[in-house]
């Protein structure tokens, strides 16, 4: 009985350490892999092209508006902080990495009001959000839209300030209501600038809120820009994407608004039957890798660009099952995820895309 | 969606423990488990919804329809350009030999609404709101809409006024989601079948380098349709912006039914000498304070809400159209007074944010919304009697 038939209790022992160290060794490889992914499930396929969903989150599922209303901005931080800009409830929600609702902060009030109606802003009160962005000490810039300022907050939602002065003009000037302030769509930060989408230009602020330089003018040449919503910054601070939203392209500036590429066609008119590499480009996120993902409304896909301007890839399609999306309207990016904000179908999804 | 939440905070758990090792080994025994619990229910729930249609490439529809569509772009010229954009609204599947589909009703509100809301094109849905803090599509709060509910449950389907012969409410088939009413059923997408072109309050956001301030900016169809969706069988179709437009929803509106009794001028019903009042052709003052009127437009500035008493020789045997008592609040002044001058509080020649830097223009206002949204109830121009007053002397005593 000592014996297993065949085979000595030297023989076991060593078949048992050999099965043993396998599984250590799995469990290892496992656990580098969660701790890698700070714990977030395993994505699961879906038949959306190119992507893995790991979650979708439809709101923060408690209190008075347990759901979102129409999300159009989402961004992480680097230890795993999602912050959410629930556009029509005028609020940001905060999650962490794997979907568990944290806070809110963020409330409605107007800075310019119209005729007869009061001013109700105080700081920390947000006008429709769109974009946002975090600096490097965590803060979070919100783009305030009708309140045609930016809103910043530190990574708890204190409110800390907010520029330009929506009721002075902003340099050479602004399209917010009146022409004073910035009619503010989207917000990217790198180091200490802030830039920012008005409607036909980009803004550059300090960190503080100090005017630096704008760029960009309407018309349909290189570089022009027609209602832009989306910008982010390359990871070495050097080049400036822009989605030149209503153009149909996404354009590399310099940091001086001198542009390095274009991808995407102005669409002509009616008559125009070229398919266009983009069709309606809003929210953007550089990834790990240097690319730069494109959030495209009415294309339904998210589209990667190398950073020298080529289409590398495009994500998913329309609908509303995990994976897919129905007018989103934001992208960012945690260690190899992606965080969509799915504006149609009122929720934030955490997916991985191919490359 | 909840069994997929449920696994990740039993994951995730593990990560905030502080007896890190065996906690988390467990945990994540406990979370594989559920893990693969939640794939296998995931696989064999059914999908909430789904759209029956994902459109593919669309890439047919143009093939087909590319004349039918060339009609005037319009500052729409892009949107609707390519082939994939087709899809966005269009089917090319099911559909019957030749014909165009649309997609789910929502598709229409989502795709306008992406720009409208203001942040690619102006604003119009929810601009008071943002300005007001009071939101006119909500009963429980003053002001008017024409709401756009995009849902099943009781969607916006009875038209106030619309019954021809009583004067009251009639029940319309809209195109938006469950027949409640949407964008498309007063705006041609296409631009196609528009009325003529009008001078609107409001200027264009344009890049024109005649500049914001230009008469062409304020001059456009708004993509209205000359037969918005459910017009009264009474109408063939409205070629000129004014009452008739009006009324082919709102047909018990015209004059003298039962349920409403001022007179409206409306070419359907009109008898008098020349022609019907039309939004572009009403008798304006010819000026700040003045009594004597011609015939203009009524977009632009107040001179037209006004009919002074006694009426004028092109006022004689006319009524004013439904825009002259509908459109954006405003503060038009007073015909006794015969205080309306150009310098009267007009929030809508507030133009359109001029631009401070020739380059850089700005597509302001963006919370005067008439006839989707007002501050005042019933789209009233003015309340109270400051209505009335616009073209009737206070009673004496
Ligand atoms: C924003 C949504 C939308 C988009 C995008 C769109 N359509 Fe349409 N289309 C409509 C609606 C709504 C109608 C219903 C027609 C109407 O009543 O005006 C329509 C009608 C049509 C018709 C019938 C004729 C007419 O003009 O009324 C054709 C043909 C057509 N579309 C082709 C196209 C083609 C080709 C494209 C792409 C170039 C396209 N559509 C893009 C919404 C859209
Ligand atoms: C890609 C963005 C975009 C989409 C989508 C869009 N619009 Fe527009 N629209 C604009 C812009 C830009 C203008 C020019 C004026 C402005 O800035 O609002 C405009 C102007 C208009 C006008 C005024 C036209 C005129 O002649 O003055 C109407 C009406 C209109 N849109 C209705 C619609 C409707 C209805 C839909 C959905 C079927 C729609 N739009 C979808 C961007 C868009
Ligand atoms: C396509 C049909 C249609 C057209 C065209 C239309 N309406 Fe309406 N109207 C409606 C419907 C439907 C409602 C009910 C809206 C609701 O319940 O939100 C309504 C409601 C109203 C109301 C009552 C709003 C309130 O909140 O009390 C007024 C006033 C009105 N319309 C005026 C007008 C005027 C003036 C025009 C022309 C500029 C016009 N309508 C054109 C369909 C139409
Ligand atoms: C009941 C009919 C009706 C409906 C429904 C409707 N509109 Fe309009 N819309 C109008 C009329 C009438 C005008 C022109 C008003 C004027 O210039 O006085 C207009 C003007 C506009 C303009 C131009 C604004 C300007 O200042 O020139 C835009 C943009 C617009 N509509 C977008 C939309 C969108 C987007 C929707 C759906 C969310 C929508 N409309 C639904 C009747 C309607
Ligand atoms: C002389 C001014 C005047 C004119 C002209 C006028 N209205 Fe009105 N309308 C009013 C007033 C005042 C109200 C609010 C009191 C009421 O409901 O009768 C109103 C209310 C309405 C309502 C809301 C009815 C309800 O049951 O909630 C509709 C719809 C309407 N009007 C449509 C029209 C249309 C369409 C026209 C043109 C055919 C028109 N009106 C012309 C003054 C006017
Ligand atoms: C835009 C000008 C205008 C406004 C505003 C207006 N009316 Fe009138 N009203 C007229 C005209 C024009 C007539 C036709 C007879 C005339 O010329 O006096 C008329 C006729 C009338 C009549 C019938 C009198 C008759 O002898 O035929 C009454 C009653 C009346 N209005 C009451 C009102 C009331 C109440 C209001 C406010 C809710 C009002 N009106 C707002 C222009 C206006």
């Amino acid at each position: 009985m000592s014996r297993v038939r065949g085979f000595t209790a030297r023989q076991t022992f060593t078949a048992l350490a050999i099965v043993l160290v396998v599984v250590l060794v799995a469990l290892l490889v496992y656990l580098y892999f969660f701790l890698r992914d700070g714990g977030i499930p395993q994505p699961k396929p879906t038949s959306s092209p190119g992507v893995e969903s790991v979650w979708e989150l439809y709101g923060p599922g408690e209190g008075d508006l347990p759901r979102f209303d129409g999300p159009m901005g989402v961004v992480v931080s680097e230890d795993g902080r999602v912050y959410v800009t629930d556009s029509g409830n005028n609020r940001i929600c905060v999650f962490d990495t794997q979907g568990r609702f944290q806070s809110t902060f963020g409330s409605f009030g107007i800075a310019k009001p119209s005729q007869g109606a009061t001013v109700t802003y105080e700081p920390g009160s947000l006008n429709y959000p769109v974009g946002l962005d975090l600096d490097d000490d965590g803060n979070v810039y919100v783009a305030s839209f009708y309140n045609d300022s930016i809103e910043v907050f530190d990574a708890e939602g204190t409110p800390l300030r907010r520029f330009p002065d929506p009721a002075t003009v902003v340099g050479r000037g602004g399209s917010g209501y009146g022409g004073t302030g910035i009619a503010v769509t989207d917000v990217a930060v790198h180091g200490d600038r802030v830039y920012a989408t008005d409607a036909y230009q980009v803004v550059i602020f300090t960190r503080e809120g100090e005017f630096v330089d704008q760029w960009g003018k309407p018309g349909r040449g290189e570089g022009d820009l027609d209602h832009p919503n989306g910008i982010a910054v390359s990871r070495d601070g050097e080049t400036i994407y822009v989605s030149d939203t209503n153009h149909g392209r996404v354009t590399a500036f310099t940091t001086a608004g001198d542009v390095l590429w274009q991808v995407g066609t102005i669409p002509e008119g009616m008559d125009d039957r070229t398919a266009g590499d983009l069709q309606l480009p809003r929210g953007l996120a550089v990834d790990s890798d240097g690319s730069l993902l494109v959030t495209d409304a009415f294309s339904f896909e998210i589209i990667r660009i190398s950073a020298e301007g080529e289409v590398l890839n495009r994500y998913g399609v329309r609908g509303v099952e995990p994976g897919q999306w129905n007018f989103a309207n934001d992208v960012s990016v945690f260690r190899s995820f992606a965080l969509v904000a799915d504006k149609g179908n009122g929720r934030v999804q955490m997916v991985r895309l191919g490359r | 969606m909840a069994v997929s939440l449920l696994s990740s905070s039993v994951v995730a758990r593990a990560c905030t423990t502080t007896g890190r090792r065996t906690h988390l080994i467990v945990s994540m025994q406990r979370g594989l488990i559920v893990a693969v619990l939640c794939v296998a229910v995931l696989s064999i729930a059914v999908p909430a919804h789904a759209y029956d249609e994902v459109g593919g490439t669309g890439g047919p529809c143009v093939g087909c329809h590319g004349g039918s569509v060339n009609s005037p772009s319009g500052p729409h010229g892009g949107y609707t350009a390519t082939s994939k954009k087709c899809a966005t609204c269009h089917s090319a599947h099911k559909a019957p030999a030749g014909g165009i589909v649309l997609l789910p009703a929502a598709t229409v509100l989502a795709t306008c609404q992406t720009c409208h809301d203001g942040t690619s094109g102006q604003g119009v849905y929810g601009v008071i709101k943002a300005r007001t803090g009071v939101d006119p599509a909500d009963p429980a709060e003053s002001g008017a809409a024409h709401r756009m509910l995009d849902r099943e449950v009781d969607p916006i389907t009875a038209i106030p006024g619309g019954d021809s012969a009583g004067g009251g409410a009639r029940t319309a088939a809209f195109s938006g989601t469950a027949g409640g009413l949407t964008c498309s059923d007063c705006h041609s997408p296409h631009g196609s079948n528009v009325v003529a072109a009008f001078t609107g309050d409001r200027a264009r956001s344009t890049t024109d380098t005649a500049g914001l301030d230009s008469p062409s900016n304020f001059y456009s169809t708004r993509l209205l349709r000359q037969r918005p969706t459910s017009t009264d069988a009474a109408y063939a179709s409205v070629t000129e912006y004014g009452s008739d437009w009006c009324a082919a929803c709102h047909a018990g509106r015209l004059s003298w039914h039962e349920l409403y009794n001022h007179p409206v001028e409306a070419a359907t019903t009109y008898t008098g000498p020349g022609s019907a009042f039309t939004y572009e052709s009403v008798a304006r003052l010819t000026g700040a304070g003045a009594s004597t009127t011609t015939l203009g437009s009524l977009g632009r500035n107040n001179f037209g809400y006004v009919m002074p008493d006694p009426r004028t020789a092109e006022q004689s045997g006319h009524e004013p159209i439904c825009q002259q008592c509908h459109e954006d609040a405003r503060d038009v002044g007073d015909v006794t007074l015969r205080t309306v001058d150009a310098t009267e509080v007009f929030k809508i020649t507030d133009v359109d944010g001029l631009p401070s830097d020739p380059v850089v223009n700005s597509d302001n206002p963006r919370f005067q919304v008439f006839p989707h949204e007002s501050e005042n109830d019933a789209f009233l121009i003015e309340t109270d009697n400051d209505l009335c007053l616009n073209c009737h002397k206070q009673p004496a005593g």
